[in-house]
């Protein structure tokens, strides 16, 4: 089968398009037993980009295929899983995407509905999860107001689909005007720009208060201005640092003001509570059935110019999920 | 009436036992509530001190009366209150306790059971409301493993006894046999010493998890180790820095290991959302009613020596609550 695959941690340049054998057995990481997909799109993301240099810890042997998110059709499924050959899908592979066949793990699959294309599909599970598991670890409640960093950026723009989902008002905040585009699209109740008085804006649209909630992927510099924009009482996510910096935080700030900060990574708490992820699947599941979920697509490649996916990825100007159609759709 | 003033703001040189008028009106920050009290026993805690020197967020101008905390009968009571004259009660003053009459806040002022007595009675809400509202606050369930430090203080002895009435497993960290001795008195499940490998200790006695809940009344060079106290998913409640010192996460030591750090203040809290500290004070008043509280004195002296208690404070020389009697 054709894929893109790395046979050295060389980073973008490394990657190649090659005819490498199906994928045998079961997926290493999967539990359920061997789940084979037909791919039809896959989604590139961060940590492809940071495997393929070799800086992410979770990767396979080499040589390997990239792609983290696969969305096809069931070709092979154990006898006693909720898939069946045929079945449309959209999966976390982390790795083997990009190629004709990919292994999926079960317990991170779901049914991919007919309302939505495997390009949807290959931008589903990742960011969605995330975002809806951050959601939740905030005890996000109907009417809540909750801000969010990188608001255009896959978990970012995730989390404003699901805010409007469950109710929530969403504050998004972005970095230029085509990221403020992109959150409008995704159904952000008020616009703000990271370089402009944000912090202002936020009080003045919230009556002085402060929001909620905040969901910050982006950690860095604004750390202390996302505490700062919470109300007496507020929550903030903690779900990653792709503003490059890692913030401190001095707790006093948290005493008067009694805030909350909280750190969330849904596989992690699955060994701690299990059933965690299995919870977080169904919710994407249902808002998926129920058309609430569109995804932010971006730049598309066909399988014979995925290699460059993963340059622009290192040059971090795509907006949404940049997109590889194994099979293009008719 | 007789009463400890604060003069100028000195601290405990600054206090003098005289003659001061009788308190006007309600007290300030008591919405326009007039609740008036025959002062039997005050108690003077950190915050008091620190009013002394100027240095508390939460003050008034001298001369002021000293006394954070006040136990008595109401003499005077707003018609619509839940209190009438008579009643035995203990609360909150913020200052003017240390007199023959005070003030009280509302909210901030409980029926005291009948088998407490008034010296008890003035140690009790401030320490019992916040250990309630900490616990609360990390939603503490029955059968959950808790780490208290400064266990042997007035928050920490508190959030012993609350825990035990809710079913959960208390680790009592102290700094001395002594302290040892009272966290194991007021029901610590376990005892370890911070000067010790308390966490190593910690990991063993949960079979290498952690703990569920962290409640942290003491901050300083502990807290991270605080924080790998903690199982995946835990919750470390942040309610003050008795150690001195704040501490600073980096907060990628919260992402991985899905924890919470929350931060309680019950005044702002029931400022956004009124009702608090009124919930707040149905608790206690429930668990003192059911014997669970038994709040400690670590000093006893009478109103004339009121600037020798804020001493003890200064020379951090009581374990338990300074009490000093109005009414012998």
């Amino acid at each position: 089968m054709r894929a893109v695959v790395l046979e050295t941690l060389g980073g973008p340049e490394a990657a190649r398009l090659a005819d490498i054998s199906a994928p045998e057995g079961q997926h290493p990481l999967g539990i359920g037993g061997r789940l084979l997909i037909e791919v039809h799109a896959a989604g590139v993301s961060f940590p492809d980009l940071l495997r393929s240099r070799g800086e992410y810890q979770m990767r396979p042997e080499l040589p390997f295929a990239i792609g983290a998110e696969a969305a096809g059709i069931v070709v092979e499924a154990p006898a006693d899983s909720p898939f069946a050959v045929g079945d449309r899908v959209a999966a976390l592979t982390h790795w083997g995407a990009v190629a004709e066949l990919a292994l999926a793990m079960p317990q991170h699959t779901l049914h991919l509905p007919e309302t939505m294309s495997f390009a949807q599909g290959a931008a589903l599970y990742l960011n969605y999860a995330t975002a809806w598991y951050a959601l939740h670890r905030v005890g996000a409640q109907t009417g809540e107001t909750v801000l969010v960093q990188g608001a255009a950026g896959g978990v970012g723009s995730a989390a404003l689909e699901i805010a409007q989902a469950l109710g929530l008002r969403s504050v998004a905040i972005v970095s230029t005007e085509a990221k403020a585009q992109a959150a409008r699209q995704m159904g952000a109740a008020e616009v703000l720009r990271s370089d402009g008085p944000w912090l202002e804006q936020v009080r003045t649209l919230t009556g002085g208060r402060g929001v909620q909630m905040v969901v910050d992927p982006v950690g860095g510099d604004r750390f202390l201005d996302s505490l700062r924009a919470l109300a007496i009482g507020g929550r903030l996510a903690v779900v990653g640092f792709t503003g490059g910096s890692i913030p401190e935080l001095k707790v006093n700030r948290l005493l008067l003001r009694n805030l909350t900060v909280c750190g969330v990574e849904m596989v992690q708490m699955d060994q701690e509570e299990p059933g965690t992820v299995q919870m977080v699947n169904a919710a994407i599941q249902t808002l998926a059935d129920a058309g609430q979920i569109t995804t932010l697509i971006g730049p598309r490649f066909t399988l014979a110019d995925a290699p460059r996916a993963l340059e622009t990825l290192a040059r971090r100007q795509a907006i949404g999920k940049v997109i590889v159609d194994v099979r293009p759709e008719a | 009436m007789r009463a400890a003033v604060i003069e100028e703001l000195t601290g405990p040189d600054g206090l003098r036992v005289r003659d001061f008028p009788d308190p006007v009106g309600a007290h300030p920050r008591a919405g326009g509530q007039r609740l008036l009290v025959e002062v039997h026993a005050a108690s003077v805690s950190f915050p008091d001190l620190l009013q002394s020197r100027g240095e508390y967020q939460i003050s008034t101008d001298p001369p002021f009366v000293s006394g954070g905390e006040v136990a008595g009968m109401v003499i005077e009571a707003p018609a619509d209150s839940r209190f009438a004259p008579g009643d035995r009660v203990a609360g909150m003053t913020i200052w003017g306790a240390m007199a023959e009459r005070a003030l009280a806040l509302p909210d901030y002022t409980v029926k005291l059971p009948d088998a407490m007595d008034y010296a008890h009675g003035a140690a009790l809400w401030l320490n019992s409301a916040t250990a309630w509202f900490a616990v609360q606050r990390a939603a503490v369930q029955p059968g959950e493993t808790v780490l208290v430090q400064g266990a042997a203080g007035g928050v920490g002895t508190a959030a012993l006894e609350v825990l035990k009435d809710r079913g959960a497993r208390s680790i009592a960290v102290v700094s001395s046999a002594a302290k040892a001795q009272v966290a194991r008195e007021m029901g610590a499940n376990d005892v370890v010493r911070s000067n010790g490998p308390w966490l190593e200790q910690v990991r063993a006695l949960t079979d290498g998890r952690g703990v569920e809940v962290v409640l942290d009344p003491v901050g300083g060079d502990r807290f991270t180790d605080s924080l790998r106290a903690l199982d995946v998913g835990g919750r470390l409640v942040v309610i003050g820095f008795a150690g001195g010192s704040i501490p600073t996460v980096k907060v990628n030591r919260l992402l991985l290991r899905n924890l919470t750090v929350t931060g309680i203040g019950l005044d702002p809290m029931d400022h956004r959302f009124p009702g608090t500290t009124r919930r707040v004070s149905e608790a206690v008043v429930a668990l003192a009613d059911r014997g669970v509280l038994r709040p400690r004195i670590g000093a006893r002296l009478p109103l004339e020596q009121g600037a020798e208690a804020l001493r003890i404070l200064e020379r951090r020389e009581a374990v338990g609550n300074i009490i000093v009697d109005v009414r012998a």
